[in-house]
């Protein structure tokens, strides 16, 4: 592997990781609040950009 | 926790919206450093880039690791005082210890790269590499007890414990098997020395640092929230299994 | 304190003795088990030698497992937990007891694993006292760490396979020092069999500390 593809791997890797994690926490909390009831008043728009980690 | 989380976004505040922008900031600043503005090295060539992430990665890990193991001491001094109480510890304990093993995991993953490209193997049996993987497998072993269902405040009790017999046992990992590699080391190059960082790539290790803890703190946050709406979660559905039997037993009376 | 301690390792040595779990079914296994290294290695005459002081302790480390296992599963099977709770005796004492006890059988394991090694790869004693310094260390802190994280994992349906990977990564710097230990003692290698024992009884040492102080914690229900 050279040392570009090296770096690539890793920094990527390491986005994948943490995005798919952030993400997952972010979902999970939905979930959860869903069967808790809360926020079903509200209708979850599907074009916002609610998926996006940073924005939460 | 000051505020509750809002409805739309189940674990979303005001505040921690801030604390997310500035991450997503803080991240594209330290791709542009890491990647882009900072020099390659003289040694290493682009690998070095890869120290932006994995040094980080560690330190944070550590961070939150600490951070586990005041939780679960402070856990378990209020559980004594009150019945019910400092749940909120155990919680923070918790969502401290998983981010700590993401971020462990990705120190080990980079690391095992830099390695590749650098010394030519994936691993290294130096202390560094060694003692991390251990830290590694100990964490992932509390998230596993964690899991284990339980009434909160036992379980609680239990995975603070090991958090703090783990966190003692970090030092005695850390010498034994430094002195242990030491011993081994003879006349070959010091295998597992980083190398000399100076200049721009110093400052672009310590903002990649900060960069990263803001993003934990995020994940942190966050995770508590979720963790603390399972238990909401948990407790009704325990409610509402108690008062259906009851209302059994009613109609049977 | 103590004498309530001495009466629990008692009763698992008297259960012990009348079972006959040690002697009948774990040193036979973890006998076993360094011929099964052979195999591993190919009967290569020369590593199995090199080798021989880390083999010991893996070997002391599965079957030391089991007797932890055990050590426990006796207690939960027949709700006796509970019975401790409700009783008199205090929790660091339970934890003494439950330590002895275990430190005891691993012992007898330990007496047949000595020979084993010496007999199956083909090494020798050169300093005795080292050894015996060592296997007391080791077995010491082996018992403590094992009880403490035994009880962390006691009364859960999956310890059997949560105790181990609990345990394990605690153990690591016993068994690199035993390892270290013995090859000075069975002469394979000249190095610091001496600091590597004292390190052995430092980890049990506070071990022992953080056993007192926390088992009451362990022990708490609801």
């Amino acid at each position: 592997m050279s040392e570009v593809t090296t770096v690539a791997t890793g920094w990527g890797l390491s986005f994948i990781v943490v995005v798919t994690y952030a993400l997952w926490i972010v979902g999970r909390g939905k979930t959860v609040g869903r069967e808790l009831g809360i926020g079903g008043q509200e209708e979850l728009d599907p074009g916002s950009d609610s998926s996006m980690p940073a924005d939460s | 926790m000051a505020q509750m989380p809002g409805t739309k976004h189940m674990t979303a505040t005001p505040a921690t919206r801030v604390l997310g922008a500035v991450a997503l900031v803080a991240v594209l600043l330290m791709v542009l450093l890491g990647l882009v503005v900072s020099p390659a090295d003289v040694v290493q060539g682009q690998a070095v880039r890869m120290l932006y992430l994995h040094v980080p990665s560690i330190w944070i890990a550590y961070g939150a690791f600490v951070l586990t193991s005041l939780s679960s001491a402070l856990f378990l001094i209020r559980s004594r005082r009150r019945h019910d109480g400092g749940r909120h510890y155990d919680r923070l304990a918790g969502s401290a210890a998983e981010v700590g093993v993401v971020f462990t995991g990705i120190t080990l993953a980079t690391g095992m790269l830099w390695g590749r490209v650098t010394w030519g193997t994936y691993w290294q049996w130096d202390a560094r590499l060694t003692t991390t993987v251990l830290l590694f497998v100990t964490y992932l072993g509390y998230l596993a007890l964690r899991r284990l269902p339980a009434d909160p405040m036992t379980r609680g009790r239990r995975t603070a414990v090991m958090a703090l017999v783990s966190f003692v046992n970090v030092p005695i990992v850390h010498y034994s098997v430094d002195w242990w590699r030491t011993l081994h080391q003879k006349a070959s190059l010091s295998v597992g020395r980083r190398p000399e960082i100076t200049g721009e790539m110093y400052w672009t290790l310590l903002y990649s640092t900060l960069a990263v803890t803001i993003v934990a703190s995020w994940l942190i946050v966050h995770r508590y929230r979720v963790i603390r709406l399972e238990e909401l979660r948990d407790e009704e559905a325990l409610e509402a299994l108690i008062a259906s039997r009851l209302k059994e037993d009613d109609v049977q009376a | 304190m103590l004498r309530e301690a001495l009466l629990i390792a008692r009763k698992d040595l008297r259960v012990e003795w009348r079972s006959k779990v040690t002697l009948g079914h774990v040193a036979p296994l973890a006998l076993l088990i360094l011929v099964v290294f052979a195999f591993a290695f190919d009967a290569n005459a020369r590593l199995l030698e090199l080798g021989a002081g880390g083999l010991y302790w893996v070997a002391v480390l599965f079957g030391g497992t089991l007797l932890i296992q055990r050590a426990f599963d006796v207690e939960t099977e027949d709700g006796n937990f509970d019975a401790f709770r409700m009783s008199a005796i205090g929790a660091p004492s339970l934890f003494l007891g439950k330590s002895l006890g275990v430190f005891f059988q691993v012992v007898l394991l330990e007496l047949v694993l000595v020979p084993g090694v010496v007999l199956l790869y083909n090494v020798r004693i050169e300093n005795w006292v080292l050894l015996l310094a060592a296997a007391v260390g080791g077995t010491l802190a082996f018992s403590v760490c094992g009880v403490l994280w035994g009880a962390m994992a006691a009364g859960l349906r999956v310890r059997a396979t949560l105790l181990p990977l609990l345990l394990v990564p605690v153990l690591a710097p016993v068994l690199l020092a035993g390892s270290r230990a013995f090859e000075t003692a069975l002469g394979v290698r000249a190095e610091a069999g001496w600091t590597w024992t004292s390190l052995m009884f430092v980890i049990a040492a506070v071990h022992t500390a953080i056993g007192l102080g926390t088992f009451g914690f362990l022990l708490e229900e609801g």
